[in-house]
């Protein structure tokens, strides 16, 4: 097992900068998740770790070995592409035998051990299949497979389950976390989905237009997002962001919208009190720490969509629709008024230009 | 022991330099081929085209001579009307006309019945041409138990010899029936790759199997017409193999002949056994000129540039 | 069912057998020609298999002669197949490399190579017979069955590499990164991941290759003088050109037939090669 460091690493295809300037480092045994939208770069840094792209800038260490010109072959990570790559001309057995008869294993050993890893990923029956007589689930378990049994040092694994049913991708979650707890194996694994990275990740890099937003534990990133763009990417119901000035009246600061007011608790002044008085600003409230039904602020309920368990309240605050998470068995009217207020210690501010967060 | 990057790359791209040294290996036998019996050659063409060199190979330069003399040659412009004349016929009653035919045609009856006449509409492509001309040579004779004349007399026709009577006909025909496969291929390809739901939506609205045709079908197909229209001229403008077997030129002097055909007997089929590869060479400058330009044309107007798409791996 | 469709269907169908009915005729004419005595339009007068004797030696008298006989049978058939296994073997090895190289590499000159090869592979090679006539000649190489396959060879590349290429370019980046990670080099990759998967295209352009070499003619009556190197297209030529040409075609028609056994063979069991090869363009006609 290996950690692994990325310095100032950037790839550039002619002017496009898939990946610009990306600072990282992995611990020994770590869940990393690579998160953002497509697009974003993340394939690209997933590439270069396993040596199919060469960097255009920067390094990259496995511990504390460089590793820009060691050829993908001597790296010794395992990978998981998102098309699964199987190679379609051989059976599963082939398929999954196939990096160890490259290290020139003998033939008793692959056999043992392809039929071990096989059977831990319950696809013992297969292995005399071509790739095209399985299915997506059954594809995919050949491949993790394949990049298992070699024993790589890390483990990148590329959308592996953009592929699967919403049924077998919440079970396929739950697997591949335990497996990597089992194994300790420094995984790097890239999603653009949000609850994936949150429910498997020990720590997630947020990446946009090939640049690094922030890097932290999953709580980390919900709680204390760095940026506007980190703050909306995560969260199942995504953020409310409610535009406005920054004003302050008898001490307190406010902030100032269209056809609304919102009071700013005194905890955050400290922070605030550096910045210019009329400022415009972002304030962002997570639906789920909106209090309905009591509170200092009203609206009118604009829809509501019942999701079972919760629902979400649209309300209209005049010139923004506010989102708020409430139980499912509440009781509103579409076009009532509606009184709500914020949990004081969960709002963010961002500042509207540079879209960092103040608090 | 600190570690210097910069070292490191050096002597790591002159070892990937090494190390790619193979590519060249897949590669040179390619190019030689191509080099020495395909680029040379074009250029050869027009040196020799320059010469009267006769079969003594020797470079005797006459400048454009050949050239002007072209513009003299009395039967040059004979031959350059047949050519036009064998290339617009065969193009538009076989090459696209026909082949538009049978690909609409064979894709809107049963599938296994339309597959199967076109596969039949294959077998002249593949047949040797020796062997194809012999079927057509044999099928048009004089005598009254050939296979023309046999059919003819079913409406009570008189034998006649049709190489000498109507050598033109023969000509078109057996080019034509081996020049419809490539187009038919081509239109199948298309017509099967048009959505299912484009013909649904105007049978929808009311559309006859001909409308469809016509207004959905069609227009839809036109960048391969224009596309076998503009490779098919090229074929047929160059090619002679057909006519050499058929006719050879004939019946009496240069009836038949074209450009192409003209400049293989100048070179290596004189009457009489004088050889003028000089004034020949001349003569397929010219062709070679044109198909350069329209292979150029091809590759920019059919967008083939979309074909080298940049490698993915840089190891 | 309503009447109208079904009418203009036959319709479709009459015209459809119309049309494609001199072929037909043309195919079955040949094969009632080589085990009939004589055939008025496609009615044989009488069956015999006489014709097909002449494959026991092999030795066939030109006609209007008594003494004076063709090349042998057998030796023209192993000509043929040698010049077209050679032009086959060697180009489906140089295109493959080629396209593989081209396809899958980034190096200075790429684009360069790549559009003279895609410019060339629509050119008409046929029209640089007096050009190859002097290189052939000046290389020593005139009247060798090598020189005809050198001279096809090249004129088929730019086609066999385009075909090849467009196999390589079709196989997912994703397997061949993958096997990169499992362990293999760039060359490991292309030999045991990459290869296996362009089978078809390595088959098309065998096929494509061998049946080229197998129906040349205009290089074989060019460049080929000895009676000694005739290959099947010479000998069917000299058995339908001239005076006597109608002789005895029974014994031409056999000697056809034996010329088409592998077209009719790859037109039974390989279509979907043969047309993809026709897909790829290039036509002599
Ligand atoms: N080989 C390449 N040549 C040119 N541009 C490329 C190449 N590979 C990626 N790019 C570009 O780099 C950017 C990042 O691509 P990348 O594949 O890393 O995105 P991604 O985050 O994996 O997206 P997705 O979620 O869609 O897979 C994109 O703009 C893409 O178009
Ligand atoms: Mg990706």
């Amino acid at each position: 097992m290996v950690s692994v460091k990325l310095v100032n690493l950037s790839k550039y295809f002619h002017n496009v900068k898939a990946v610009d300037n990306l600072n990282l480092e992995i611990k020994d045994g770590e869940f990393v998740a690579l998160l953002g939208p497509s697009g974003c770069g993340k394939t690209t840094t997933l590439l270069m770790i396993a040596g199919i792209y060469k960097p255009t800038n920067g390094y990259i260490y496995f511990d504390n070995r460089l590793m820009n010109d060691v050829p993908p072959k001597d790296r010794n990570v395992g990978m998981v592409f998102q098309s699964y790559a199987l190679y379609p001309h051989m059976s599963v057995f082939d398929n999954i035998a196939f990096p160890l008869k490259l290290k020139k294993r003998p033939k008793d050993e692959i056999r043992r051990k392809v039929k071990e890893v096989a059977d831990l990923l319950g696809i013992g029956e297969l292995l005399d299949r071509k790739p095209s007589q399985l299915s997506g689930g059954q594809q995919q378990r050949v491949a993790l497979a394949r990049a298992l049994v070699k024993e790589p040092d890390i483990f990148l694994m590329d959308e592996p389950l953009s592929n699967l049913d919403a049924k077998l991708r919440i079970q396929m979650r739950a697997e591949l976390k335990k497996m990597q707890k089992t194994f300790k194996i420094t995984t790097i694994y890239v999603t653009h989905d949000q609850v994936e990275a949150m429910t498997m990740a020990d720590r997630i890099a947020v990446l946009n237009k090939g640049v690094l937003q922030q890097y932290g534990s999953p709580d980390e990133l919900y709680n204390r997002p760095k940026n506007i763009f980190v703050a909306g990417f995560i969260g199942s119901v995504p953020m409310n962001f409610i535009r406005g000035a920054l004003k302050r009246t008898n001490g307190d600061y406010i902030l100032e919208g269209l056809d609304y007011l919102f009071k700013i608790p005194r905890t955050y002044h400290d922070v605030l009190k550096d910045i210019e008085v009329g400022t415009e600003v972002i304030l962002g409230v997570r639906p789920e720490h909106v209090d309905i039904g009591f509170g200092e602020y009203s609206g009118k309920v604009y829809v509501v969509e019942p999701l079972g368990r919760d629902q979400i309240i649209h309300i209209d605050i005049g010139g923004e629709i506010i989102r708020a998470l409430a139980p499912g068995d509440y009781k509103v009217e579409e076009g009532k008024d509606i009184k709500f207020s914020f949990k004081e210690d969960k709002i963010h501010i961002f500042d509207k230009k540079s879209g960092e967060a103040y608090i | 022991m600190r570690f210097s990057p910069k070292k490191f790359f050096v002597s790591n791209s002159f070892t990937r330099k090494l190390h790619k040294g193979y590519l060249y290996v897949f590669l040179l036998p390619s190019l030689g081929f191509i080099v020495v019996f395909f680029l040379i050659p074009v250029i050869l063409t027009f040196l020799i085209g320059l010469t009267k060199m006769d079969y003594s190979f020797r470079w005797d330069w006459i400048g454009l001579g050949n050239y002007i003399y072209i513009l003299r040659d009395k039967w040059a412009y004979k031959i350059l009307g047949n050519t036009l004349f064998y290339v617009f016929t065969t193009l538009a009653f076989f090459n696209v006309g026909m082949a538009l035919f049978i690909s609409i045609a064979t894709t809107h009856i049963n599938d296994k019945i339309g597959s199967i006449f076109r596969s039949i509409w294959l077998l002249p492509r593949i047949t040797p041409s020796t062997v194809y001309a012999l079927l057509w040579l044999w099928a048009a004779r004089g005598e009254a138990n050939s296979l023309f004349n046999w059919l003819t007399s079913i409406f009570g026709l008189h034998p006649i010899d049709w190489k000498l009577t109507y050598p033109w006909l023969l000509v078109i025909l057996v080019n034509g029936f081996v020049g419809t496969s490539f187009g038919m291929i081509i239109f199948t390809a298309a017509l099967k790759s048009i959505p299912e739901d484009y013909i649904r939506a105007a049978k929808v609205d009311g559309a006859s199997t001909l409308q469809i045709i016509r207004y959905v079908e069609l227009p839809l197909i036109k960048w391969p017409l224009l596309f076998v229209t503009a490779y098919q001229t090229l074929s047929l403008l160059t090619s002679y193999e057909y006519i050499l077997l058929v006719t050879d030129g004939g019946p009496g002097l240069y009836t038949t002949e074209v450009w192409a055909l003209y400049s293989y007997h100048l070179a290596f089929a004189q009457y009489g056994g004088i050889v003028k590869f000089g004034y020949g060479a001349a003569l397929a400058t010219i062709l070679v000129i044109i198909g350069l330009i329209m292979s150029v044309i091809y590759w920019k107007v059919f967008r083939f540039r979309e074909l080298m798409v940049e490698p993915k791996i840089e190891v | 069912m309503r009447i109208v469709p079904l009418l203009k269907n036959s319709i479709v169908y009459i015209i459809l057998l119309l049309v494609t009915l001199p072929i037909i005729l043309l195919y079955t004419l040949l094969f009632l020609q080589s085990i009939s005595v004589n055939l008025n339009g496609v009615i044989p007068n009488g069956f015999t298999l006489d014709h097909w004797s002449i494959l026991s030696t092999g030795n066939i008298r030109v006609p209007g002669t008594t003494t004076q006989y063709y090349p042998n049978l057998y030796l023209v058939a192993s000509n043929t197949f040698i010049l077209a296994v050679i032009i086959a073997f060697t180009e489906v090895v140089l295109s493959s490399l080629a396209g593989y190289a081209l396809s899958r590499y980034k190096f200075a000159g790429r684009s360069q190579i790549l559009t003279l090869t895609l410019i060339l592979h629509a050119f008409p090679g046929i029209t640089l017979l007096i050009a190859l006539f002097y290189v052939l000649n000046a290389l020593g190489l005139y009247n060798s069955l090598i020189g005809v396959v050198i001279v096809k060879v090249a004129l088929d590349l730019p086609l066999g590499i385009w075909i090849m290429k467009g196999f390589f370019d079709g196989i997912p980046w994703d397997i061949e990164m993958s096997a990169l990670v499992d362990g293999c080099s760039r060359l490991g990759a292309w030999w045991r991941v990459i290869m296996p998967n362009v089978r078809n295209g390595l088959m098309a352009v065998l096929i494509f290759g061998f049946l080229s070499g197998w129906s040349e003619f205009i290089y074989v009556l060019t460049f080929i003088a000895s009676q000694d190197y005739w290959t099947f297209s010479m000998f069917v030529y000299a058995l339908t050109t001239g005076e006597y040409s109608y002789i005895n075609p029974g014994i031409t028609a056999t000697v056809a037939i034996i010329y088409m056994i592998p077209v009719i063979i790859f037109f039974l069991f390989a279509q979907k090669y043969l047309l993809r090869i026709q897909i790829a363009g290039k036509s002599t006609v």
